[in-house]
């Protein structure tokens, strides 16, 4: 591994931790380590608090957009969107979307909502919905197509969901405004967002444990 | 977390199960007559679980604001039948789309209410055990989630440091929305920073090697965990049965 230089407190930091061993370099890539558990574990909780601040704000913010035009309050889904991109483009696992979403949902449903226990549904067909994408390009592209991808396949995936449990017998016009609001939210707040996080959060020295942390560290 | 209720000492899979069967039968279908009777099954059930009054208000207050606006939605987006009564843009509210309205305020109340009753009850920790030792999912996860669940106490004085700090520094006094969003992000910084260290004490003390695991507190299944899985079970397959028997089934699948 190339170490960063001394430029700042910023550098020092990614150094000193980078070196951290991790306990064997023979495992597959594809097995989680410690350290990959538990920071995806810290993201979904975080993701979860979040939720339950939007499932309260959300109310307010799209009732407004449901009276322009009904279907479109799930561009504002996207913000229950978000855990699994966010999770999966930091540790880079396979099932790490399908983890943070689920485990941000736990955290929801406990905290007490009004969806119960179809909060646990929707955490799992959501985190589904940017797994599958992750998986297409066989968990080596991490890249900002592939994350606004995931972030849409999560939006149809709510779609889907709300449309099957929460508005059963709607009409044509709302099925398709509320999918492709879903659609175009998941990709905008949970896919775009999620990238952005991701980058500002590299360049704290916060990831350097973690192949997403050290691509960007080495080219500042 | 502890209470003098009943539903306080159920096995927190127990109550997993119980409301998961409860939602599955209700979600199935979208008539006003399971969800009412649903609803009133529970509505007998709810006081026996021994959850304090002002627990109860305070915590489902939620579901009983969201339960209107939802079948507001329905009443005006709905699959319109029947007599129209108001036409605005693509708003319809017709005898069918009030029909489904109804329905949806029960549908929402009916699963909404027992699961915020059986969830805000539910002690993290004894649920990491219950989920890893009980129903045997991957340990290192179940565990892993349950250590960044506990951080979460730590996240309002870490917060409350970082307003401090900020203030000092002279960066706290314009632009709140910015700020909150700021703080925000220091605060997952600051979190993930600590996450890496829990990390490595964790390994340190040889969690997520292969050796046999051993539980400090053992999760158990008792008589009451049964009862609590029957009721859930009961009530979902009472709703379904008079909604089947009364000709009101209205399956949410085509």
């Amino acid at each position: 591994m190339k170490p960063v230089p001394f430029h700042n407190e910023r550098a020092r930091t990614v150094t000193t931790t980078s070196i951290t061993p991790t306990p064997s370099t023979t495992r597959s890539r594809f097995r989680w380590r410690v350290v990959d558990i538990v920071v995806a574990s810290v993201v979904g909780v975080a993701s979860g608090l979040l939720f339950v601040v939007w499932n309260i704000a959300s109310t307010p913010v799209t009732d407004p957009l449901k009276a322009l035009l009904p279907g479109l309050q799930a561009l504002g889904g996207g913000f229950w969107l978000f855990a699994g991109v966010l999770t999966a483009l930091i540790v880079r696992k396979p099932g790490a979307a399908l983890y943070g979403e689920l485990l941000a949902a736990v955290v929801s449903a406990l905290v007490g909502n009004q969806w119960g226990f179809l909060t646990l549904l929707s955490g799992l067909t959501q985190g589904l919905g940017a797994e599958l994408v992750f998986a297409l390009f066989l968990y080596l592209n991490w890249r900002f197509g592939v994350a606004i991808l995931a972030g849409a396949g999560a939006g149809l995936a709510m779609a889907i969901t709300d449309l099957t449990v929460w508005y059963p017998g709607s009409d044509a016009p709302f099925i398709t405004i509320y999918t492709i609001a879903g659609v175009v939210g998941g990709a905008l707040i949970a896919g775009l967002l999620s990238w952005l996080a991701v980058r500002g959060l590299a360049k704290t020295g916060a990831l350097s444990r973690f192949a997403a942390g050290r691509e960007i560290a080495q080219r500042v | 977390m502890s209470g003098p209720g009943v539903v306080y000492r159920v096995n927190p899979v127990a109550k997993l199960a119980a409301a998961l069967l409860l939602s599955a039968c209700l979600v199935l279908t979208v008539d006003w007559v399971s969800s009412a009777v649903a609803l009133t099954l529970e509505i007998a059930v709810l006081p026996l679980a021994g959850l304090p009054a002002r627990t109860f208000w305070l915590r489902t207050a939620a579901v009983w604001i969201a339960a209107p606006l939802t079948a507001v939605t329905i009443a005006l987006y709905g699959q319109p039948s029947g007599r129209v009564y108001a036409e605005f843009l693509f708003a319809r509210v017709s005898d069918g789309s009030i029909e489904l309205a109804i329905a949806t305020l029960l549908r929402v109340l009916a699963i909404g209410l027992p699961a915020v009753v059986l969830f805000v009850t539910i002690d993290p920790t004894d649920l990491a055990d219950g989920l890893s030792q009980l129903l045997h999912l991957p340990s290192r996860f179940v565990l892993g989630a349950l250590a960044a669940l506990r951080l979460v106490g730590l996240f309002a004085d870490d917060w409350r440091s970082l307003a401090l700090a900020r203030r000092a520094r002279g960066v706290a006094d314009s632009g709140r929305i910015r700020r909150l969003a700021g703080q925000a992000f220091a605060l997952l910084v600051l979190s993930l920073r600590r996450g890496n260290k829990l990390a490595t004490a964790m390994e340190a003390r040889g969690f997520g090697s292969s050796a046999h695991r051993t539980w400090a507190r053992q999760s158990r299944w008792r008589g009451r965990d049964w009862v609590m899985v029957v009721i859930g079970a009961a009530i979902g397959a009472v709703a379904v049965a008079a909604s089947v028997s009364t000709g009101q089934w209205n399956s949410i699948v085509g």
